[in-house]
């Protein structure tokens, strides 16, 4: 018999006491906001029955419908018309595979969720054809490396940094690259991640700071962002969150590159030493990395031009303008 | 040999008729041999190890003889490689081999002897053009000489013409194969050096600066011309005294005359490379500078960092001798201007200050 004959089967009213509500063996719902699915279920009732499986020990496990059984026990129905199969009608892949396309039909899974997806299907498949066949349903490259992120992410992060990846406080590039960093390291990145509300730039450069100065200073990333600094920013009143955000960065920042923060901040004194007319701007290149520094001039018409030039030749300092390091840096 | 051993051979299909896979498989009694139908991929090999005790013997269809891969952002020398193998049985913390391939294990292309014929019409057709041809770029040109004997075929095959020179690049000390050959003229023996710290703590599996130095000291001794590369630099922890020691070795071991060029060159690399080192090398300190996105997208030092590097080295070398062929690897004209005193202005300008320390060297 064919999955769709097995399960084309009449629904029958199960008391939601007798229902395993674990996430269970199929189940590929994380980090899901309830809410909107009880709204739904309390204004038009359930469209769709759950799948559930009676076990040998006649235990009733979910197949289908982990959700929609948590959004029902939220609203405290005492039964679900629920589709019940028995165990031996359909092996664990095929009831694997019902839940993984009854949410891709439905819905698009988050990191995590996929993680769990294919975390899952390694256990029945081999990976050549998990990567060939089951990524791309999950708009996923077909890459080794890729699946192995994903079931990384599945089975090593905590809880926590699961629910911010999932809620998309976290970014994918960032929980990558808290996979390479120690349990407790990352608990820590992440909760001040997750307060600071940093993009996805800020929070891979926040990461890559931290990291390296832990690895430089040899003190745990925990102390790093328990010291007064960070501290201080963090409980200042008189800040909002973005800009503690900035501010802690700010601090990482010159804590990793000395030299290059300091001779950004002596060239920009250099510039303003200048008193250059208003809408004149002289800005060093990327990192000082190229050659030549670039000079910008607003103007109106050509006479305001002529005018800022005049002036800018009359700037005594503007001849000793360079690099902002001497010997030895 | 150095402190690396062969545990398994594997041979590609196309490399089982190779008369260079016999002679290897002769050198190496009693190591398993497993035919391989195709490439093994990553995965399947351990990627700590990255499979650097599994000698593959390949029929290698791409390009035997190309340039380096410079880039146009900095000035290169305009080296040609020639390609014999790839990956390395070194395991140096700052290796940028670790993300360079994407294959597993120490790659020798068996069809060299063949392919050589190629190289060496290539450069025969060009016989005003001076080809500056080193196989040190994708592996260690000695490493595995006791085994390949690559030497044997190499020293005769450039040693003749009088448009190219052939530079033998490494951290070993197997350099018994080519002192045993004839062949002195248009080759260089080259090492890489560093200071004491980086050689010990990140140079894992390479001969001691020490013995580096010796070996240097026995080829020049035997007539070879010798070369040495200060690459990567690498500030660390009391860079200057350490990076001081090796000069302090090299004026005792080396006659500065018969050194044909010494290249510098800052650590860099591609931004993958980080988290690789990170989990092979965990304890390395060679990520620990301040690194900025360079113009060609690689990571390196920030420039006052680099040209101080650049500029101690040199104002400590040239003490040593004035005239050693000093030279920046992948640089700009501003570092080249503030650290070497002097700046070739362009990749065919530092081509042509080579060319010409060729044509002293051996006419």
């Amino acid at each position: 018999m064919s999955i769709q004959e097995n399960i084309m089967i009449p629904t029958q009213l199960v008391d939601v006491k007798n229902i395993d509500d674990s996430s269970g063996p199929y189940c590929m719902s994380f980090g899901f906001d309830l809410r909107p699915l009880i709204r739904s279920i309390d204004s038009i009732g359930l469209l769709n029955s759950p799948l559930l499986m009676k076990t040998v020990q006649e235990r009733l496990n979910i197949i289908t419908g982990y959700r929609r059984i948590k959004a029902i026990k939220t609203l405290k129905w005492d039964k679900i018309p629920c589709r019940i199969l028995s165990e031996s009608k359909l092996p664990p892949l095929e009831c694997l595979l019902l839940n993984f396309h009854d949410n891709l039909s439905t819905r698009e899974l988050n990191c995590v969720e996929k993680g769990m997806a294919l975390s899952r299907l390694t256990a029945y498949l081999p990976d050549s054809e998990i990567i060939e066949h089951y990524m791309p349903l999950l708009d996923l490259p077909s890459h080794e490396d890729t699946l192995h992120l994903y079931i990384k992410i599945e089975k090593e992060l905590e809880i926590e940094i699961k629910k911010n990846l999932a809620q998309g406080r976290l970014s994918l590039h960032a929980a990558k690259m808290l996979l390479e960093v120690d349990p407790d390291s990352r608990s820590s990145i992440c909760r001040l991640i997750s307060y600071l509300k940093f993009n996805i730039n800020q929070q891979k450069q926040f990461i890559d700071y931290i990291v390296d100065i832990s690895h430089i200073s040899g003190k745990p990333v925990s102390d790093l962002l328990g010291e007064e600094p960070v501290k201080g920013v963090c409980s200042d009143e008189h800040l909002n969150i973005p800009q503690k955000g900035r501010a802690v960065l700010r601090f990482f920042r010159g804590r990793r590159f000395p030299s290059l923060t300091i001779a950004e901040s002596t060239f920009k004194k250099m510039v303003a030493k200048l008193d250059l007319p208003d809408g004149v701007k002289i800005e060093f290149p990327r990192f000082f990395e190229a050659q030549h520094f670039r000079l910008e001039v607003c103007f109106k018409e050509g006479r305001e031009l002529k005018e800022k030039i005049e002036s800018l030749t009359r700037k005594e300092g503007l001849g000793n303008l360079g690099n902002p390091w001497g010997e030895g840096v | 040999m150095s402190n690396f051993t062969i545990k398994e051979v594997l041979v590609e299909d196309g490399a089982l008729r190779h008369s260079l896979t016999n002679q290897i498989l002769q050198r190496l009694p009693g190591i398993p041999v497993q035919a391989t139908k195709g490439v093994r991929s990553k995965a399947s090999s351990n990627e700590m190890d990255m499979g650097k005790d599994t000698l593959h013997l390949v029929f290698y269809k791409g390009e035997f003889f190309k340039p380096c891969p410079g880039t146009r952002e900095y000035m290169c020398c305009g080296y040609q490689i020639l390609n014999v193998a790839t990956n390395c049985p070194l395991n140096c913390s700052y290796c940028i081999l670790q993300s360079y391939f994407n294959q597993p294990n120490l790659r020798v292309f068996v069809n060299l002897e063949e392919e050589l014929k190629r190289v060496l019409h290539v450069i025969d057709s060009e016989p005003d053009r001076i080809f500056r041809v080193g196989t040190g770029e994708f592996t260690d040109s000695l490493a595995v000489d006791p085994i390949t004997c690559w030497s044997d075929l190499l020293l005769p095959a450039f040693s003749k013409r009088k448009n190219v020179v052939l530079e033998l690049k490494t951290k070993t000390t197997n350099i018994e194969r080519v002192l045993d050959s004839k062949y002195r003229d248009r080759i260089i023996v080259s090492w890489s050096l560093n200071s004491p710290y980086i050689a010990a703590r990140e140079e894992h599996g390479a001969a001691s600066l020490k013995n580096r130095l010796k070996a240097a000291r026995q080829c020049q001794s035997e007539g070879f011309v010798l070369g040495f590369h200060f690459d990567p630099l690498i500030p660390h922890p009391q860079w200057k005294q350490e990076y001081l020691k090796s000069l302090e070795l090299m004026d005792k071991y080396i006659d500065p005359k018969r050194i044909i060029w010494i290249s510098m060159g800052s650590f860099r690399y591609m931004p993958g490379l980080k988290q690789i080192i990170r989990r092979r090398h965990p304890k390395t300190c060679v990520l620990d500078g301040e690194f900025i996105t360079g113009l060609d997208g690689k990571m390196r030092y920030f420039k006052p960092i680099r040209t101080d590097l650049y500029g101690f080295m040199r104002e400590n070398m040239e003490k040593w001798h004035r005239d050693l062929g000093l030279y920046l690897c992948m640089e700009s004209d501003d570092v080249w201007q503030m650290s070497m005193g002097w700046s070739p202005g362009s990749s065919a300008g530092l081509r042509g200050y080579l060319d010409r320390r060729v044509v002293e060297f051996f006419g």
